[in-house]
């Protein structure tokens, strides 16, 4: 694999992530990381959204006039979203988790994460480059989501895929269930990620 | 080619928005089916559940094939009602076409607007009464099932929903088993304006935590107008079931002494 390539893909999941290191997609990572599951799907959902977007508006890049180009990349988004979500809702065993993470689904058109990559890398390079890059943004992205939902329901239910890990005996955790503790678990991460990588860190 | 003149940004947006129309049309259609099978098998797990048929986590493992065998397994039968309680449609409970009311939105409205309406109840062999509850929480619509024993009176069991209630708080309504269990054993008061009371700062207790009066239940807290919200939708639909339940109900199960007393009944007899 040529250099460029794999510095596509590793760059978005260390170096560049969407979350700890530019700071986007902040708010869903609060809202749906209480269960594993709900994560699971999101982090799922996000990679195909971002990746098959990332992909369509590189293949009409050379053809989106200038002064539109924001609001047909918003079309775009808009009906890889909707898709994903007919589709969580049609089959059996994810009906019950587009239900829980209800709004959530449909909010990922308002993710920075999609329209920033479609705006920063596809409009300028091709087809193939632009939906790895999409798809590696949505995996460093779901990657802090199932980091921080892992811990979430381990401490706050006790539970991991909803099977019960810790002894009956362990009193839940209320905080780490609300939305705070997310933010408190983010920030832990993004200091780990710091940490770990000096070329973060300002001179 | 010029790909910033007027005319082409026009016809190519339109392009896109048509093909893009197209696509989202067509996903819809297709996958219709599968999506509304989905939706019938949660509204008859959320009956079952509010009818104690199973435990709710159980219905909630138990794939929606099965789910429609075990409604039909265990439905007696049911009916629409109107507001005078009488009886005014059938819905079937055969597998392959199980009825149900699951819009209860325009029913809602009616009820309100005091006009026609076809409420519906489902009586289960077990002697459960299962009716539905509608109306508006915080955000968007909050609904649920309400069971009754045999004897029309006394809650059974119940299970609440909502579209989009804030997770943690207005979302226990659905999450909370204890909010739901809550309801068991108590009472509504058909003949009240006050039908069902869902109460802020917590429903009189004796010193054992039992409910002193018999139709009222703990509101949550951090939860305020969700709590109003779904106090108000019981109020109203269990007001429109008053007659059902307050006068037809006596004629029913081991109370048939009363019959004579019964105005329902003798309204029918004639």
């Amino acid at each position: 694999m040529d250099k460029k390539l794999k510095e596509t893909i590793l760059n978005p999941i260390l170096k560049g992530n969407p979350i700890t290191v530019l700071i986007l997609g902040i708010c869903s990572s609060l809202a749906v990381t209480v269960q594993l599951k709900g994560a699971l799907v999101m982090a799922l959902s996000v990679i195909i959204v971002t990746g098959l977007s990332s992909l369509v508006c590189s293949l009409l890049r050379n053809s989106i006039p200038n002064r539109v180009r924001i609001i047909v990349q918003l079309v775009v988004v808009a009906m890889m979203v909707i898709l994903v979500d007919q589709i969580l809702k049609a089959g059996e065993g994810t009906y019950a988790i587009d239900k829980q993470l209800s709004v959530y689904i449909g909010l990922i058109i308002t993710n920075c994460i999609v329209m920033g990559r479609i705006e920063a890398f596809a409009l300028g390079n091709k087809p193939i480059p632009s939906l790895l890059d999409g798809l590696a943004n949505g995996v460093g992205y779901g990657m802090i989501l199932i980091i921080v939902a892992f811990f979430r329901e381990l401490l706050g239910s006790g539970t991991l895929f909803g099977l019960r890990v810790l002894p009956a005996g362990y009193i839940p955790n209320n905080l780490v269930i609300l939305p705070p503790f997310a933010l408190i678990l983010l920030g832990c991460i993004i200091w780990a990620h710091r940490a770990f990588d000096k070329d973060l860190q300002e001179k | 080619m010029n790909t910033n003149s007027n005319a082409y940004t026009v016809i190519y947006t339109t392009l896109v928005v048509v093909v893009v129309a197209a696509v989202l049309a067509f996903t819809a259609m297709k996958l219709k089916p599968a999506q509304s099978a989905n939706a019938k098998a949660e509204t008859l797990r959320q009956m079952m559940s509010a009818a104690q048929v199973k435990p709710t986590d159980e219905l909630y493992a138990t794939k929606n094939a099965d789910i429609l065998q075990l409604y039909a397994d265990n439905i007696d039968r049911a009916f629409t009602v109107g507001l005078d309680g009488a009886e005014n449609g059938t819905l079937s409970t055969e597998k392959a076409r199980i009825e149900l009311v699951d819009n209860l939105k325009p029913q809602n409205k009616a009820i309100k607007a005091g006009g026609e309406v076809t409420l519906p109840v489902y009586i289960f062999k077990s002697g459960i009464t299962v009716v539905p509850v509608y109306g508006a929480g915080l955000w968007g619509p909050v609904w649920g099932y309400i069971a009754f024993q045999p004897d029309g009176k006394t809650i059974a069991g119940a299970y609440f929903d909502h579209e989009s209630e804030t997770p943690g708080l207005g979302a226990k309504i659905k999450d909370e088993a204890w909010f739901r269990e809550s309801l068991i054993g108590e009472t509504p008061d058909f003949s009240s304006e006050n039908v069902f009371e869902i109460v802020k700062g917590g429903a009189p207790k004796d010193a054992e935590g039992h409910s002193l009066i018999d139709n009222q239940i703990d509101a949550i807290t951090g939860a305020t107008m969700t709590s109003k919200g779904l106090d108000a939708a019981i109020d109203t639909w269990l007001g429109a079931y008053a007659k059902y339940f307050g006068e037809g109900s006596c004629c029913e199960g081991e109370g048939e002494h009363d019959c004579e007393n019964c105005e329902h009944h003798k309204a029918e007899e004639e």
